[in-house]
């Protein structure tokens, strides 16, 4: 019976800590689905990219923030007819390197929502928008302007330019 | 006090270094020869009893629009980036031009422009990172689907920096928009391993080939042993501990290694280098082995010239200019 009882404590604990983790991956920035829809016209990039939030324009505004991390930080995946895309700071120590700059450039209504625009009007429906616990989880279609993102970081510093030393 | 002398001697030190900049690699778009070889951009030359075809860029330039909208497209956003190529479309006319004035220029007292066959094979088309350039148009069903192959190629080392292979999309429109996208999809991979290219040039210097070619009137061959500094050394030997102590880390690799010939690859050079004024300057391969040459002139006594054949590539030759 002691034995019994040890082992359904045991693995009530072993699940909670895995719930644990779950939430934090789940939390985490780096945890969401980009991918490249196709070549997009020149200096930008056209993705579908998913957000979660507790409403679905929290999602929203959270899928928009993903699509501009992942040209900063992740790089864009390819596909069947476009390459994938490299990431624009490559360095994997650029975000604690320039924290209060990213947190400036990534606050509510920040400078980031400039590169960023949806090619589609009005709210994600069907597939795109899926209730999940404790919020929404919506895909959306966006367009980076990679080129003009990478010259304000390269202006302010963060990333390299190709010339630079030269 | 002390302190602030140090950071405003540091922030001067920082300006000395900011002012000399590294020389920039010269970039052109070249048609790869399978691709001129398969649209029939081939030049038929007999030597030596043997045909042997070479490709004739100066045609395909002229009567491929494709490849033309494909090296705009490029130089676009290569100039975007600060980086502008040269044309190679431009630079054969250039070679055209400077051919007819050169056969035409006389001094006023009646003196012509001395030109050994040496510079005149030169004096070609040149740079110093190549991007070979291959595409293939395929049919799928009515529509048409671009695959392109794209490569950086260092001219010196002749190593890959940056290799591109994809398709567009199959659509049924004109080829520019098909050859435009296959371009704006491969950009910035190219771009990035460009980056990295020079991130590595940098970080470890550049890398350069140099080698020694023995003129007959030398008076020992490459692998006899000499006398430097009072004590015996083979030639090469002396060679690769100028090297050792020159170069950044000590890195290059020796390659070929004979009486005539001693070729040295992978040789990591500074980006800077003090001149005989004490500035910093920028150097390239030639400006690396002028103090090597001074010194092999001084301790052999012979005559050694040096040869520049691009920013990363330098012949030393010895017995002989």
């Amino acid at each position: 019976m002691i034995a019994l009882t040890l082992l359904m404590t045991f693995s009530a604990v072993s699940a909670n800590a895995q719930n644990k983790d779950r939430r934090k991956s789940f939390k985490s920035w780096d945890n969401y689905e980009i991918t490249t829809e196709k070549v997009g016209v020149d200096g930008t990039k056209f993705v579908k990219v998913w957000g979660f939030g507790k409403t679905v324009d929290a999602a929203t505004m959270a899928a928009k923030e993903n699509a501009v991390h992942a040209c900063i930080f992740r790089g864009l995946p390819g596909s069947a007819t476009a390459m994938s895309t490299p990431p624009i700071c490559p360095n994997p120590n650029t975000l604690e390197t320039h924290e209060d700059y990213f947190q400036t450039f990534f606050a509510a209504g920040g400078p980031y929502l400039a590169y960023v625009s949806m090619t589609t009007d009005g709210v994600p429906s069907g597939t795109d928008r899926r209730k999940v616990k404790g919020g929404y989880k919506v895909g959306i279609y966006v367009q980076v302007m990679y080129d003009n993102l990478k010259r304000k970081l390269e202006a302010d510093g963060v990333a390299r330019k190709l010339s630079s030393g030269f | 006090m002390k302190k602030s002398l140090l950071i405003a001697a540091l922030l001067l030190a920082c300006q000395f270094i900011g002012w000399s900049q590294a020389k920039k690699p010269t970039i052109m778009v070249v048609p790869a020869d399978a691709f001129c070889e398969r649209y029939g951009y081939v030049q038929k030359v007999n030597a030596m009893g043997e045909t042997v075809s070479s490709p004739d860029y100066s045609r395909a330039m002229k009567e491929n629009s494709d490849i033309r909208t494909l090296v705009a497209a490029m130089a676009d956003f290569m100039a975007k980036n600060d980086f502008p190529i040269q044309s190679l479309e431009q630079e054969l006319k250039r070679l055209q031009t400077e051919d007819a004035e050169m056969a035409m220029m006389t001094g006023r007292s009646g003196g012509e422009v001395e030109e050994t066959p040496l510079e005149r094979l030169r004096r070609n088309a040149r740079a110093d990172i190549i991007l070979d350039l291959d595409y293939e148009i395929h049919r799928v069903g009515p529509q048409k689907q671009v695959s392109f192959n794209l490569q950086a190629i260092d001219a010196y080392s002749s190593k890959i920096i940056s290799g591109n292979t994809g398709v567009s999309s199959a659509a049924n429109v004109p080829m520019t928009s098909l050859l435009e996208e296959c371009v704006l999809s491969f950009k910035d991979n190219f771009l990035s391993g460009l980056q990295h290219y020079f991130d590595d040039l940098f970080a470890n210097g550049r890398e350069i080939s140099v080698t020694f070619l023995r003129y007959d009137n030398c008076p020992f061959y490459f692998d006899d042993d000499i006398v430097i500094d009072g004590e015996d050394y083979e030639f090469g030997e002396w060679v690769e501990e100028w090297f050792q102590d020159n170069t950044v880390e000590g890195r290059f690799t020796t390659g070929a290694s004979s009486g005539n010939r001693l070729r040295f690859t992978q040789v990591r050079i500074p980006l800077y280098a003090q001149n005989r004024k004490g500035r910093d300057v920028a150097i390239d391969a030639d400006d690396f082995v002028k103090p090597l040459v001074r010194e092999l002139k001084k301790k052999l006594n012979v005559t050694v010239g040096s040869s520049p054949r691009g920013l990363g590539d330098v012949w030393i030759t010895v017995g002989d200019k």
